[in-house]
């Protein structure tokens, strides 16, 4: 059966670390938590996370779809780790694994296009790409995204 | 009446802005602000100062093929101004994209810095209308908006 990944994530553990689509949810129904402890994962355990706040509305943005990838020392070429689905917090759990950090050159691609089309609103910006290093693996990074149709920022928060 | 001391205090003063607006964008061609359909405008909030000497690339997106294509290669003036990115015929309706070489500034300085560029990529719709592309800067974050140049 085909299912939109979004959905997905909702009946199978094992599209539990692709992110979910939150706003399908019923309120009251959390399956994200139970999923992603079953499968080792805590939430907060991600050495990197982000958080997009709609500035516009003053609201968290949910379900916007973000890819985070790193860069190759040799080829020089971006691979990317994962793809995922901001909850209705605006946050996006599980980046990482612990043991998946390393020190680098990553970048969190988020598809703002598209979450402001499916909102009938006009943006500037096709996607925004923020690119930035790590230098300790040991150290945890939080890279929250401040988003409006004509404008962002970006910063290394805790 | 000028006095004709006055006129030649002008006239020198008008030659330095011009020379340094050529310093910061060798692209520019000698274009007024109120000339170029695309401006950009850095400053450091870190210093509350602008930024001055900071390389920055501006590329479109290729229709047909989907490759950048770089259209110029600039440098922020004194005001942290980079004037004449694009010539008025130069501007037509695409995906943009503006990269800033952050890092080799703040290494200039002696600053470690989160982000190895800033890259911005935007819409025109418009040819006939001008966009203004302020980055507010310091080592660990930065805002970018769509402004006006009035």
């Amino acid at each position: 059966m085909l299912v939109p990944e979004r959905i997905a994530y909702l009946i199978s553990p094992q599209w539990g670390q692709q992110g979910c689509f939150w706003s399908l949810v019923p309120t009251g129904i959390c399956h994200n938590r139970r999923e992603l402890k079953g499968s080792g994962m805590e939430p907060d355990s991600s050495p990197l996370t982000t958080h997009v706040l709609d500035t516009a509305s003053g609201l968290p943005a949910c379900g916007l779809c973000l890819h985070l990838s790193r860069l190759e020392d040799l080829t020089q070429q971006w691979t990317e780790l994962r793809k995922s689905y901001t909850d209705p917090d605006g946050r996006c759990p599980g980046l990482l694994r612990p043991g998946q950090m390393k020190p680098g050159t990553y970048k969190l691609s988020f598809d703002t296009e598209s979450y402001w089309k499916e909102r009938g609103q006009e943006s500037f910006y096709p996607y925004v790409e923020v690119v930035f290093t790590i230098t300790k693996e040991t150290q945890k990074f939080h890279v929250p995204l401040l988003l409006s149709p004509w404008s962002y920022t970006t910063y290394r928060g805790s | 009446m000028r006095a004709a001391g006055q006129d030649k205090i002008s006239r020198a003063a008008r030659r330095l802005l011009s020379f340094q607006r050529h310093l910061g964008c060798p692209e520019s061609n000698g274009l007024e602000p109120e000339d170029s359909p695309l401006t950009t405008h850095v400053l450091d909030t870190a210093s509350g100062l602008p930024i001055c000497g900071l390389c920055l690339h501006l590329s479109r997106l290729e229709d047909l093929s989907q490759q950048w294509t770089e259209l110029s290669k600039s440098y922020t003036d004194p005001s942290g101004r980079c004037l004449g990115l694009l010539s008025p015929g130069q501007m037509k309706p695409g995906t943009y994209k503006l990269s800033f070489d952050t890092e080799g500034y703040w290494e200039e300085r002696g600053q470690e810095s989160f982000y190895p560029y800033v890259e911005v990529v935007f819409t025109i719709t418009k040819e006939t209308q001008k966009f203004h592309l302020p980055l507010l800067l310091n080592p660990w974050s930065y805002t970018i908006y769509r402004g006006s140049w009035s």
